[in-house]
């Protein structure tokens, strides 16, 4: 574990925003632009209607949405993203049964050295395949990606696939199945986050996001299980698993159930638990051990926020 | 500065000295010896850090700088040869070290099956870093297979990490459920289908006979010859406490070191700790009790008082995705009393067991929610009879959770069929429901379901309850029994769309509300079973009758019936001998009985097995005259002898006899045929009546001759005798397959209407099917309940004196 803290110059998502239904059409609820005050701006000024843009179209399709290239495309902000170097992004729909709570929209910029991988599998056959995702620099990864596809129950999107439960691995390159494994090594990636993506209508999806040590997607990564079949009635989470750069292991040692705790309404993952919809945060003091930016993202399983996980750089 | 040498660096010598530095930093020098190259890590993470959900790093309680830091000379990767305690030296593989004070922390080792092949590269334990990064390697070759052995806590825990590293998994477990030790059988089910659910497959009741390969792993035989081909094997099978060198030190050793509540051994300058002692009798294998040893040994070598107690444990499976939890003792006891709630449509499981006034032990699957604080109630054994009502709901029970009887229903995925004559999902249902069909009628009319046969109808209601909520009120119906909410038709039915296929599966799935269900569920629901997954379900002679367990009628007197078959109530000369032999043999009784039989009257116990075998002899078997399931095919002489006879009823008779002898069936079936209208085999009264005519066969059906008295309905006319057979064949298994357990025909026919019936087995693709599923069945049931306990038990029906010739066995 590396406790120095050389806050990296790149970084592999530069944008996160969160986009709430209101009405017919989706509004921006918050956003994390880094210094891009203009693109920020141009979202202000933005709204979807369902279909519309890339919020509205993975609203519509009810699946997450992953677009590469915005030229010619369904985007809306185009002239503004390409004016701040974004070239691609990933829509996440969060359902609560069919109830939209939110889109959560991570942009990310193109360039040689930027590497890590944000991917949507999709259940096909009794496999999850590729859907698609952004690799940045990682070619040969996103090569291997596209050719690989996992049963149940194997490597980080089989394994959240069938313990309907977010997944954190360490050491990408020394496992993870067994051809990606050797790839992910090359391509430099360490931490993987999977994560089911509940949609109406029982489609599977899982959304792995992939981080590597030179431009990290987080140098923070949690796991808050919010279920009643973990905490009863009361509207709580524990932390069954993370890692930080700064902090080391966050989880329970003796497997004790002395997890750490969080009631609703109590600090950024408690707003996620008390609202149910994601959290971006950028720029702010109190944010856990002094990071700069956050992401929570809540999933909404059978009727009730199962877990919350989040993100921090 | 007294001089502290440690033997090992593990979980427990590792906590000892934690506390030993917390709380004086300056008493001793310390020396640590371990085995492994390596100092103290947390040992119960090398499982995630064998799926990758953890790295080694992470789990590294104690780095160079903390031993530096405490000024702890390390010697690591050197195990400790001997001790000498008169000299008071430990002679490492480098060298001797003097002690003032000695401490024994060297853990376990895993046991390993010395079946052959158990040394082969490529069998690997589950206990360090070394066995984990081996397990790592093996996954990394393409379409790697394991086979781990043992299905506990450590064995399932490898299986998920190796499946999760993309291994094709398959774990072995002797027990017929996994993690017997910590789990009930329903618990035990629920893990099974969830790992199941994850690709990995388990083999319960499986015995390793031997590994084979050549100069490595490639294969596990089993003892039932099954050959799993293997790259890797995992013995996971329990754990021996490593006690050589303390055994060699002539310590005082029971199973391993004995320690007293300080933790001191039998020399007053040495200690033990950890996996590698005893106290009173108890072995450990869990962290928590040996925390509190090193809290005690730290305070003894401070020359401070403390006392180890032995506390109740729990247990956490480490299986992402998994939630079990189970605590204290739920052997079902005299004066114990369970608790159970079951959510199947969360495949939540819970059973509180009590005794007396107070919660001695604990199993929850799927809602591990507050069972820190039922643990709690187990440990301080406090006095629970004030909360006894809602105890299963937890701490903070409100007053209104409690279990939906609907849950099963709800629990149906929407490709779950529900009428079974007309093919028609939940689905279909809802949907029409969705389309304003909102009574039975209307389904009925919409979507055919329950339109036929009717077996379905509370299903289809359930589904309508579920689907429009208050808005639909569910006529009132009789459940099995207390232990359920659902009527036998829809257990039937659920029992196959949701192929259940053993009892844990039906308790659990459809949210039976007592561990086991009860005298009255356990027969039906064993038929059920037997019947719908001949080749899947192993029946269970515990459910049932206490005359089919026996394979016999117990008289009056306690003493047996014994009743061999007679073919269509032919008989010879030969037979006859040997049953007036056995009469005379055995002393019994001989009636003529109702069905064209011999029964043999007031045989004692202990002679089953003779007579049986003597029976066998001369060529009989069991005449099933206690069974739910074919007795007797009466017949009459038929054109053979009889100036009258039409047909060859007695033929007939014979071959119908031979092809469904065995079967189980829900009552009781009876047969008969008569070769003309005049009926000497009193045909008309029988479940399945044959009458030959000239024409051919008059099939009636649904006939008694008990307390109720019923002439059979004509089900058919068939010109062939080959027909004849394959309609009774048809109606008999579409009899099994549908009847409520316990109704003779004639009841079953009057809630399905013999229309419904004409039309299944009159349907020559449906007859085909059913033929062929009772032929299935037949393949594992047909055969001699006699000769089969002759040659497997006959040494359980000795009398009870005889227990003699148990011991010189
Ligand atoms: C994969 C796995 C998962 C587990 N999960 C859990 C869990 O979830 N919960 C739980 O409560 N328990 C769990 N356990 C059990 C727990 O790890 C043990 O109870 C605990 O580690 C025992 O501690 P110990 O100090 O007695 O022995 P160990 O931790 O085994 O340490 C003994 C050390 O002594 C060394 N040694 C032995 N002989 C010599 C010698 N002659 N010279 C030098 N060194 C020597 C060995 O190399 C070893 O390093 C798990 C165990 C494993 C293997
Ligand atoms: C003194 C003790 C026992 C007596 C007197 C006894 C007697 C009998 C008798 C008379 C039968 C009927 C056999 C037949 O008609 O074919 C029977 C069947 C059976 N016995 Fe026992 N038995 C005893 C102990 C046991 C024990 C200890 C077991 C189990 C470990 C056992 C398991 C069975 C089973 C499973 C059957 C029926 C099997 C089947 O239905 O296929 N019995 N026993
Ligand atoms: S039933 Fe008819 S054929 Fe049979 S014995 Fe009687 S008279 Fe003869």
């Amino acid at each position: 574990m590396d406790t120095t803290l050389d806050t990296p110059a790149k970084t592999f998502i530069e944008v996160t925003e969160v986009w709430v239904p209101d009405g017919d059409r989706l509004k921006l609820a918050e956003g994390n632009y880094g210094g891009l005050e203009e693109f920020a701006a141009a979202s202000r000024r933005e709204s979807f209607a369902m279909g519309e843009g890339l919020p509205g179209k993975a609203w519509a399709e009810e699946r997450p949405v992953v677009l590469k290239g915005f030229d010619g495309s369904y985007f809306k902000r185009t002239e503004a993203a390409t004016a701040a170097g974004l070239t691609s992004a990933v829509a996440v729909p969060v359902f609560d049964g069919k109830t939209l709570k939110a889109v959560l929209v991570v942009l990310c910029g193109d360039d040689d050295e930027r590497t890590g991988a944000i991917e949507v599998w999709h259940e096909q056959d009794g496999l999850l395949m590729l859907d698609d995702g952004y690799y940045g620099a990682a070619k040969h990864f996103e090569w291997v990606s596209q050719h690989t596809h996992f049963p149940r129950g194997q490597g980080l999107p089989g394994g959240v696939w069938s313990s309907e439960t977010p997944i954190l691995m360490r050491d990408l390159g020394s496992g993870y199945r067994f051809i990606r494994a050797d790839s992910a090594a090359k391509a430099g990636l360490t931490t993987g986050l999977g994560l089911p993506i509940p949609v109406p209508g029982g489609k599977t999806f899982v959304l792995t996001l992939l981080s590597a040590k030179g431009t990290p997607i987080a140098r923070r990564f949690e796991i808050w299980d919010a279920r009643s079949a973990r905490n009863g009635a009361a509207n709580e989470a524990r932390l069954i698993d993370g890692i930080c750069a700064r902090e080391g292991a966050l989880w329970d040692p003796d497997n004790a159930g002395n997890e750490r705790v969080v009631k609703a309404w109590q600090g950024a993952i408690g707003r996620v638990l008390g609202t149910g919809v994601p959290l971006v945060e950028g720029g702010k003091p109190g944010l856990a051990n002094g990071y700069d930016s956050m992401v929570a993202l809540p999933i909404h399983l059978d009727g009730e926020l199962s877990h919350v996980v989040a993100w921090y750089l | 500065m007294q001089k502290l040498v440690v033997i090992g660096a593990g979980m427990a010598s590792g906590r000892l000295l934690e506390q030993l530095f917390e709380a004086n930093p300056d008493a001793y020098e310390v020396t640590l010896f371990n085995a492994e190259p390596r100092g103290n890590y947390n040992r119960i993470m090398l499982s995630p850090v064998l799926s990758g959900e953890k790295s080694y790093a992470e789990i590294v309680t104690h780095d160079d700088d903390w031993y530096a830091g405490n000024k702890v000379t390390c010697r690591f990767g050197e195990r400790v040869v001997s001790v000498d305690r008169e000299r008071k030296v430990v002679v490492g593989e480098k060298g001797e070290v003097p002690y003032d004070k000695l401490v024994f922390g060297t853990g376990s080792s895993a046991f390993i099956i010395p079946c052959p092949g158990h040394d082969l590269p490529g069998v690997v334990a589950f206990r360090d870093l070394e066995d984990t990064t081996a397990m790592t390697e093996a996954s990394g070759t393409p379409g790697g297979r394991a086979v781990v052995i043992g299905g506990g806590l450590l064995g399932l825990e490898a299986a998920a990490a190796l499946r999760m590293r993309g291994m094709d998994v398959t774990v072995l477990h002797l027990s017929g459920h996994l993690m017997e030790r910590q789990l009930d059988e329903a618990a035990g089910y629920l893990l099974q289908k969830d790992l199941e659910k994850r690709g990995i497959t388990v083999l319960t009741k499986a015995s390793t006979k031997m590994i084979q390969g050549d100069g490595k792993v490639e294969s596990v035989l089993l003892e039932d010859g099954t050959v799993l081909p293997a790259d890797i094997v995992v013995m996971a099978v329990g754990i021996r406490p490593q006690v050589q060198l303390a055994k060699e030190s002539g310590l005082e050793m029971g199973r391993a070191i004995v320690v007293d509540a300080q933790m001191r051994t039998s020399d007053p300058s040495v200690f033990a700790v950890g996996e590698c002692v005893e106290f009173e009798g108890n072995l450990f294998g869990l962290v928590a009790p040996l925390y509190d040893q090193a809290k005690v040994l730290a305070k003894t070598l401070l020359d401070e008082e403390d006392t180890f107690k032995v506390k109740q444990l729990s247990t956490k499976l480490k299986v992402t995705g998994c939630d079990l939890f189970s605590a204290g003792d739920f052997a079902e006891g005299e004066g114990r009393e369970d608790i159970v709630f079951r959510d199947p449509a969360r495949g939540v499981y819970k059973r509180l067991v009590l005794e007396g006034d107070k919660l001695v032990g604990a199993v929850f699957y799927g809602d591990t929610a507050d069972s820190n604080w039922f643990f709690g109630l187990i440990r301080d054994g406090e006095d629970v009879s004030d909360m006894r009502d809602t105890l299963i709901f937890g701490p903070s029970f409100q007053g209104g959770a409690t279990a939906d009887p609907l849950s099963a229903v709800a629990a149906l995925p929407p490709e779950a069929e529900i009428c079974g004559c007309n093919g028609v999902c939940k689905g279909d249902i809802v949907a029409a429901i969705e389309g304003g069909a909102t009574d039975l009628a209307a389904i009925k009319a919409t979507t055919k379901a329950s339109a036929s046969c009717g077996t379905c109808t509370g299903l289809v209601e359930q589904v309508l309850s579920v689907t429009l909520g208050d808005e639909f009120v569910i006529p009132t119906v009789q459940p099995i029994c207390g232990c359920c909410d659902l009527t036998h038709e829809d257990v039937r039915r659920l029992i196959k769309s949701k192929e259940l296929k053993s009892q844990p599966a039906v308790w659990q799935e459809l949210g039976w509300k007592t561990v086991n269900g009860c005298h009255v569920c356990r027969p039906a629901v064993n038929f059920y079973l037997l019947a719908d997954w001949p080749l899947d379900y192993q029946d269970d002679p515990q459910s049932r009758f206490v005359n089919e367990r026996n394979h016999a009628n117990i008289q009056k007197d306690g003493t047996y019936s014994v009743m061999p078959r007679m073919w269509g109530g032919m008989t010879d000369a030969n037979e006859l001998r040997a049953i007036a032999d056995a009469a005379d043999k055995y002393g019994a009784a001989v009636k003529v009985t109702g069905g064209q039989r011999i029964d043999l009257l007031g045989v004692k116990k202990e002679d089953l097995p003779a007579i049986w075998s003597d029976l066998n002899d001369a060529g009989m078997v069991s005449g099933h005259a206690y069974s739910k399931g074919l007795r007797t095919v009466k017949t009459c002489v038929g054109s053979d002898w009889c100036r009258f006879g039409t047909q060859d009823s007695t033929g007939l008779g014979i071959k119908l006899e031979k092809r469904l002898w065995g079967s189980w069936t829900p009552h009781k079936v009876k047969l008969a045929v008569s070769g003309c209208p005049r009926n000497c085999a009193e045909a008309t009264c029988k479940d399945v009546g044959i009458i030959c005519v000239d024409s051919g066969y008059q099939i009636g059906v649904g006939g008694a001759a008990g307390m109720d008295v019923k002439e059979v309905e004509r089900l058919v006319d068939v010109r062939t005798e080959e027909e004849a057979i394959d309609y009774t064949v048809a109606f008999i298994q579409l009899y099994r397959e549908h009847a409520k357990y316990l109704d003779r025909p004639y009841k079953w026919l009057a809630k399905v209407g013999l229309d419904w019936v004409k039309e299944q087995v009159g349907d020559p693709a449906t007859r085909a099917a059913l033929i062929e599923r009772f032929d299935i069945s037949q393949s594992v049931y047909q055969k001699d309940p006699w000769a089969d306990h002759v040659a497997t038990r006959r040494r359980l029906y000795a009398p009870i004196a005889d227990l003699t010739l148990e011991a010189a066995e």
